[in-house]
């Protein structure tokens, strides 16, 4: 534990990224002190005992702003002579670049830069996906110079003194490209003869997970199921497109955006070939992320207009521009082949996976990687192989979005379950309580789990939720129901030694700021870190105030991403946290003249025990009294998950901290003269370990499951020749209010987690759920399973068509 | 992206209106709701020198007149919904009205605007067609009439010319027993259709017999399109039976040949036109015995 | 309109507008081609009135004008000047409290990102005053021009959460899943128009 030096708050034009204005009054409750632990604790399915924060459905802190539309986001933000940015982007997916003339745009009145590649310091960024575990290393430009691999790849970038200049002049930048031949399949990718997106080849990486002997225990399997699933483009459509602002502060390039990920400010300075501390990078608070804005969007373009213009400069992406160029969910092509016995029993599985990086890297590696780890989903199964290739394509980048690869395998891996089921005559139920993980069980990797299981209870709240079937609404329509079950890792791949750290300040009168890394994607990341301090320190949440994210002034917390900010920060705030205590307690006891364990901190006071009338002092006389002890207030701390490794010749190793199991089930009525599908109900359950805050639970499961939806039935992505058949966001169907019943929510909570107070991250896992539970429940209802995303009304009745034999 | 730069003017009636197209000639737009236009600014898609605002033009309300029901053609949409004057005499515009977008989309889009927009998706559009509107157009040499039918002419066209106005769309009234339908498949809640049906049926009173129908489609072509006048005319002095009407829906959408796009196949569309067609005209014939009986 | 060359860039007229934003008049240059949209969140530093699609699809850049939901990103701001535009701010109360619609949103949590907010709360708050005025209207029924107001033909009563979803339906949220937005506009609804108001 160290001190942080001293430091005055700075003077520049930074607003306090949150102003608590308004708090919900907290209840207050007999307070029972949550052992401070994190390693797990017995486990148990009873809800967690209240706590006075902790626990709470409370909002407060950025929430307060949001309502009241006082937040500023990336492009709220104007400064004194500010310029406004646009890229110009590529029209064609694969060709040479002969020229790019740019005399006719800087010409224009008004144009202050327009740069190309030749204007990049170091024109390449290499992204180490994998850590160095087989992957290629491709080298990716800022601004093309070569070559073009995708239609909306970057080749210039300009500013302006208005934004109708910018875009004028981008208009008027001619780039003469000599087209190549592209390559737009992922299968094709594979061919020998394949046109190469890269030379280094089209494959980036080749994953293997290998574990007993698959070829012995399919030919003694009773019955072996196979299966190919393909899955789409999605994007992540965030209301808010990326955004930001950069300007000169003194010589520091100052860049405030809407990102997840703030360590980019190295790949900046490696950009410009500055020393690293010539480089800042502020998150505002985001308006959605989804992994959309965990690789770099608007950094690297506003940090060179601002570095060669020593000018601010603002950029926000057209949705159009977004929708054509921003990096997309990898598709995946999925074949299963799966073994069991006649019990139900599954004896071996044999997956290969195949996903679609388009041109570039990005994190594609380690999203294959995770899809494989994640392919057999929450069951045992003694005899694995599993291959996972990322291909390139010369179609749209692909990166991370919400589930992250173990998303889209839950769509693999919980069809063959219900197939698997059909072909011995048992129940879609009953299978997989006979497969279900337990604590203590080997996964495909060879690692064994050290936290409980409770899919089964959610798998019984979910079906027990459902309730009575409905009646169809019109003669002719058919309902039916289906539910799936999904694993999804919380936290980082264990490979990268993963830290998080924060810093808390409890002041003279009693208040407290809370520095952290994190960045906030509008799930509460900052607003959670407050309520576990608070449960901690006995601060109101009215009197914490929490600057988040700026590679300045916040001690570092990785990227939000993951699942891992409640994980990672959060158990970096318990721990600074309890660092605090263990100053304050000493002297609290001498003050109150009692033992340090029945000290209880609540409502800004630090008393002798529980009882309403134990004798007490404020925090603000107990910092005082530390003050005059020289005992320190302020503490840092770095919280480091578990750190692993894994073999690729073996297929075996380290994969993730620990997992977030949960359960849908949906109802739904198909139409089958047009092959529309309704969702009548839906039912949501996650073992969340323990719930932080429930409403906000709720929220990202709900939410997440919205975003499933979408996935399941309505979003595509279409892409011919690498060109997408519309760009305009009334073309794309992410889910409106009307799309889907409410989702009901069935939170359980086992007591065990690895994040702080035994929590579990819950940002992802309601994603993958979603698409299989809805194909499972339209083949409950007319006798057709899906196995194509997304499953629109034209592919329904086409498979209605199929079983009826009609042509 | 911002729009390419132009000019504004806003005139106060038709005749102003008819003479600023006629003053700035191709490079000029009419700014009616703005919400397919103005898009298509932000976008870049269109460009125009001067966009003339015709806002103001015309404050008149939803009247009858000479037994037709008379919609300024600044009519928002959400009067469409909300006012009983069209409710009363032409209910199948407000219930296509409802597949219109959204809240923000039906205080501003006006009726006018829907149709010259000629969107060949259109519920507006289409239910004039069944409806057997027509629109009232000025220009410099007076005003004409065109019946919808006549006045789409292909993709996002119709046969205004440059300097022509709408003003007026008019529907004619249709005598109980009256019954209507409006039939739509969307990708997604409020949006677009994929396909949808417009039914208009009149019944002989006593008999049940159809003496009028008429059924507009959208989502099958380059425009809307009403649909086979020779299945359709087929009911006409009959009461037709399910399988009877099964049939003429069939025919409807053999008739048809709908291209195929990123939302849905031609094939996909054809389908959706026999299933909409039956469903439509059903409710429509159940609507008019509805109305007989009350 | 008069148009004034300034100068600024050539064939690129501007003039001096002047429009009434949360009951004050506010005064900008613009030209033909400035959407309300950016004259409020760049020029009057509303930032609550947010870019998000361009398109009129989103509803993020939803504002009320003349009391009804309208995109400002479809909208000129020239086509502003003498109509009356309300944004999120307008519900805050003078010291700055919160609305008992922002309220309900909060308590219930319909905010995630926050950045869809505005526009929900803005069409939620229209829908609110349209019911209450239908209200009013049953309880003294004068002849009152059908546009001001006009409430669905539909029975009298709050409306019901499938109608709040229609009313929705044009305001995309990516966060949520709109279940706690419905449960905070019902909520708020339910309160009455002799709630805290």
């Amino acid at each position: 534990m160290t001190s942080p030096p001293t430091e005055a708050v700075p003077t520049e034009a930074v607003p306090t990224e949150t102003q608590p204005t308004e708090t919900q009054p907290t209840e207050t409750q007999p307070t029972e002190t949550q052992p401070t632990k994190t390693q797990p604790t017995e486990p148990r399915l009873a809800p967690v005992a209240p706590m006075r924060v902790v626990g709470q459905r409370v909002s407060h802190h950025d929430f307060v702003d949001k309502v009241k539309g006082s937040l500023h986001y990336a492009a709220d933000w104007q400064l004194p002579g500010m310029l406004y940015g646009r890229v110009v982007r590529s029209l064609v997916p694969s060709a040479r670049i002969v020229s790019i003339d740019t005399a006719q745009a800087q010409a224009m009145r008004g144009v202050a830069a327009v740069l190309t590649g030749a204007d990049v310091p170091r024109n390449s960024l290499v992204e180490r996906a994998s850590g160095g575990l087989g992957e290629l290393l491709v080298p990716m430009p800022i601004l093309a110079a070569d070559r073009v691999r995708y239609v909306g790849e970057p080749v210039a970038v300009v500013a302006a003194v208005t934004q109708q200049i910018a875009d004028e002049a981008a208009e008027l930048v001619a780039v003469e490209y000599e087209e190549l031949p592209g390559l737009f399949d992922m299968e094709a990718a594979l061919e020998p003869d394949a046109p190469r997106v890269h030379d280094e080849g089209n494959v980036l990486v080749n994953w293997h997970i290998a574990r007993g002997d698959v070829d012995a225990a399919m030919a003694a399997a009773d019955v072996v199921v196979e299966g190919t699933y393909r899955t789409q483009h999605v994007e992540h459509a965030y209301l808010e497109p990326e955004a930001g602002v950069g300007w000169m502060d003194h010589d520091v390039v100052t860049v405030r955006a809407s990102t997840q990920v703030i360590e980019h400010a190295a790949e900046i300075a490696e950009i410009l070939d500055l020393p690293a501390n010539k480089v800042r990078v502020i998150a505002a608070y985001m308006g959605g992320g989804f992994g959309g804005k965990e690789d770099m969007t608007v950094e690297p373009f506003i940090a060179l207009l601002v570095w060669k213009t020593g000018r601010p400069v603002r950029m926000i992406w057209d949705r159009q521009e977004s929708m054509l160029a921003s990096t997309k969910r990898h598709p995946f092509l999925m074949r299963y082949r799966t073994g069991a016995r006649d019990d139900g029993r599954i004896v071996a599985q044999d997956i290969d996976l195949l996903g679609d990086a388009g041109a570039y890297p990005y994190l594609s590696a380690r999203i294959l990687f995770a899809g494989a780890a994640l392919s057999c989903g929450p069951y045992q199964v003694p005899n694995v192989r599993v291959r996972a290739r990322p291909v390139f394509t010369n179609n749209v980048p692909t990166s991370a979005f919400r589930g992250f690869g173990a998303m889209q395998v839950t769509f693999g891996y919980e069809s063959q379950m219900d197939r698997v089921a059909a072909a011995l005559g048992l129940d879609r139920g009953e299978v997989r309580r006979r497969n279900f993980l337990r604590k203590g069980d080997l996964i495909p990797t060879g690692e064994t789990l050290d936290t409980v299981v409770a899919v089964d209870e959610t798998l019984r709240r979910a079906l027990a939720a459902l309730g009575e079937p409905s009646p169809p609404s019109a003669p002719g329509r058919l309902v039916g129901r289906g539910f799936a079950c999904n694993m999804q890792p919380y936290g980082r791949t264990i490979w990268f030694r993963d830290r998080a750290s924060a810093w808390l300040t409890l002041q003279a009168d009693g208040t407290l700021l809370i520095r952290s890394g994190v960045t906030d994607l509008g799930a509460g990341q900052a607003a959670s870190l407050c309520q576990i301090a608070s449960e901690m320190l006995g601060v109101p949440l009215g009197d914490i105030s929490v600057y988040i994210g700026d590679t300045a002034l916040t001690p570092p917390a990785g990227g939000t991403f993951a699942t891992r900010q409640l994980y990672m920060s959060g158990n970096a705030v318990l721990n600074a946290a309890r660092d605090l205590r263990a100053n304050l307690d000493p002297v609290a006891a001498d003050l109150l003249g009692c033992p340090a364990g029945e000290l209880n901190y609540s409502g800004g006071l630090v008393r002798a025990g529980d009882s309403a009338d134990a004798k007490g002092v404020s925090l603000a006389e107990l910092a005082r009294a530390c003050d005059a002890q020289a005992v320190e207030l302020s503490c840092l701390s770095t919280w480091r998950a578990q750190a692993g490794t894994f073999d690729p010749a073996t297929g075996q190793g380290g994969s993730f901290p620990d997992y977030t199991y949960g359960t849908h089930a949906a109802e739904v009525e198909v139409d089958p003269e047009t092959g529309e599908v309704r969702v009548l109900r839906y039912v949501a359950s996650h073992d969340v370990g323990a719930a932080i805050n429930p409403m906000r639970v709720e929220g990202q499961i709900q939410g997440g499951a919205m975003q499933g939806l979408g996935y399941a039935l309505t979003e595509e992505i279409v892409l011919e020749d690498g060109l997408t058949a519309s760009s305009l966001f009334s073309s794309y169907f992410i889910p409106t209010s009307l799309d889907m019943p409410d989702v009901q929510v069935e939170i359980v909570e086992s007591g065990e987690g690895k994040g702080p107070l035994n929590a579990r991250g819950i940002g992802e896992p309601p994603l993958g759920p979603v698409a299989p539970a809805i194909a499972s429940a339209i083949a409950d209802a007319t006798g057709c399973r899906p196995t194509r995303l997304p499953m629109t009304a034209e592919r329904i009745l086409a498979l209605l068509d199929e079983q009826a034999g009609r042509p | 992206m911002v729009a390419a730069p132009f000019e504004y003017a806003r005139v106060g009636s038709y005749d102003d209106a008819v003479q600023a197209l006629s003053a700035y000639d191709e490079d000029a737009k009419l700014l009616a709701g703005g919400q397919s236009l103005v898009p298509m600014l932000n976008l870049r898609l269109v460009r125009p020198t001067v966009l003339i605002d015709i806002n103001g033009a015309d404050a008149r309300a939803p009247h009858l007149a000479d037994g037709e029901l008379v919609l300024p053609a600044l009519t928002r949409h959400v009067r469409l919904t909300t006012d009983p004057v069209v409710s009363g005499h032409a209910p199948l515009l407000s219930a296509a009205v409802r597949y219109v977008g959204n809240v923000r989309v039906r205080n501003r889009g006006t009726i006018g605007g829907s149709l010259a927009h000629a969107d060949p998706t259109g519920e507006l559009s289409c239910a004039a067609l069944a409806l057997g509107a027509s629109v009232i157009v000025y220009g410099p040499e007076g005003a004409r009439v065109i019946p919808a039918g006549e006045l789409f002419t292909g993709f996002l066209g119709t046969q205004l010319a440059p300097q022509e106005v709408i003003g007026e769309v008019r529907v004619p009234a249709w005598r109980p027993p009256y019954g209507w339908s409006f039939q739509e498949v969307a990708r997604r809640a409020s949006d677009f259709a994929v396909v949808a049906v417009a039914a208009s049926v009149q019944a002989d009173p006593g008999r049940g017999l159809i003496r009028q129908a008429r059924v507009g489609l959208a989502g099958v072509a380059d425009r809307v399109v009403l649909a086979d006048e020779s299945a359709v005319g087929s009911l006409v002095g009959t009461r037709p039976t399910d399988a009877e009407l099964a049939g003429v829906a069939r025919a409807v959408a053999e008739a048809t040949s709908p291209d195929s796009d990123v939302h849905a196949s031609g094939a996909y569309r054809k389908r959706l036109v026999a299933v909409l067609t039956r469903r439509a005209l059903a409710e429509a014939i159940s609507r008019a015995d509805e109305a007989e009986a009350a | 309109m008069s148009a004034e060359q300034n100068g600024s860039e050539p064939g690129r007229s501007r003039a001096l507008v002047t429009l009434t934003v949360n009951g004050a008049e506010r005064e900008a240059w613009v030209e033909p081609g400035d959407l309300l949209l950016d004259v409020l969140h760049d020029e009057f530093g509303l930032g609550e009135v947010r870019y998000g699609c361009g398109e009129g699809v989103c509803g993020t850049c939803t504002v009320l004008v003349d009391g009804e939901p309208v995109s400002a990103c479809l909208m000129l701001a020239v086509q502003a000047e003498g109509h009356a535009v309300t944004t999120l701010s307008a519900l805050s109360g003078a010291r700055d409290e919160l609305h008992p619609l922002q309220q309900a949103f909060l308590r219930l949590g319909g905010s995630q990102c926050g950045f869809c907010t505005p526009g929900v709360i803005l069409t939620a708050y229209a829908l609110a005053q349209r019911f209450e005025a239908r209200g009013s209207e049953a309880r003294a029924p004068e002849a009152r021009a059908p546009e001001a107001r006009a409430p669905e033909a539909r029975g009298s009563g709050a409306p019901t959460r499938d109608e709040i979803r229609y009313e929705l339906v044009g305001n995309l949220c990516r966060c949520t899943g709109y279940t706690k937005i419905l449960d905070a506009i019902e909520s708020y609804l339910a309160e009455g128009p002799e709630g805290s108001r």
